[in-house]
């Protein structure tokens, strides 16, 4: 427990907004995508955050008690499935079924650009936390001058 | 003047709480959008003012070897407290992080942090005129 575990923890906050980041740009460039390697429309990908303790050795486990209270925070990239994709009336459409229904994903760009701006502020914030740690570690460094 | 004296010890482990405070705040940054994580704070300014005995009482301090120590009396063991914040707001997903209160907090910290390195280099250069004023 230091400045430098502090730093390691905006380091994962930085980490999993970036993963946030990232799967909402996936949704959004796919949000018309009907085929996919898989098979089908493309599915909305989701990010899911939980709490982890600060831990690098075993040293760490051992010691103290702030370690386990102070917690990163690790990203899982999940597919949602429980969202029914939306089906649209285009017969003339490559992927149409025998109905002539097109599966689209069901994705809400307004909720996605939401989600972005969520996650960009966040991001900020982590980097601004890492500052404020940075300029502590370095005045340390004055101590005796 | 005693180099381990009072003002000493009282800014190295305020340094030393204030450090361990930063990584909570960062904690609860880094855990704003985490479903279900409640903010986290930590106490030490009641444990130091003990440690300095402030109010003259003696409290929980041990001068013999006879005495049990509960802690938090004297330097040797100054513990901090962690809690949970009781006055966190929470939300639908019941996270309790407010980010604009831990970046307040965040900025006071550093500024107290600042002003006890500063606090203490003055000391010191106090030590090192003492030890030059000779020459």
């Amino acid at each position: 427990m230091d400045l430098l575990s502090s730093l390691k923890i905006s380091a994962s906050g930085l980490a999993a907004n970036r993963k946030r980041m990232g799967a909402i740009s996936s949704n959004i460039a796919n949000a018309q995508t009907t085929r996919t390697a898989e098979g089908g429309p493309y599915r909305k990908k989701e990010v899911v955050f939980g709490a982890e303790p600060v831990r690098e050795s075993f040293g760490d486990i051992l010691e103290g008690e702030l370690d386990a209270q102070a917690k990163e925070v690790h990203a899982t990239e999940v597919i949602s499935t429980n969202k029914a994709p939306i089906l649209k009336y285009e017969p003339h459409h490559p992927d149409a079924n025998e109905q002539g229904y097109v599966a689209y994903p069901n994705i809400n760009v307004m909720e996605e650009m939401a989600n972005m701006i969520s996650a960009s502020r966040s991001y900020e914030a982590n980097i601004n936390a890492m500052n404020t740690t940075k300029s502590m570690a370095l005045k340390a460094l004055e101590i005796g001058r | 003047m005693r180099i381990d004296d009072a003002t000493i010890k009282a800014l190295s482990a305020s340094i030393k709480m204030r450090e361990m405070r930063q990584e909570v705040i960062t904690s609860n940054i880094a855990n704003a959008d985490t479903p279900g994580y409640k903010t986290k704070r930590l106490g030490f300014e009641e444990a130091l003012a003990r440690a300095l005995d402030v109010d003259g009482e003696q409290s929980l301090n041990t001068s013999d070897d006879g005495h049990y120590d509960v802690g938090s009396g004297g330097f040797a063991n100054l513990q901090p407290e962690i809690y949970e914040d009781p006055n966190g707001v929470v939300s639908a997903d019941g996270n309790t992080v407010d980010r604009d209160h831990e970046m307040s907090q965040m900025a006071k910290n550093k500024i107290l942090y600042d002003a006890s390195v500063q606090l203490l280099n003055k000391k010191l250069g106090l030590m090192k005129y003492a030890i030059n004023s000779d020459r």
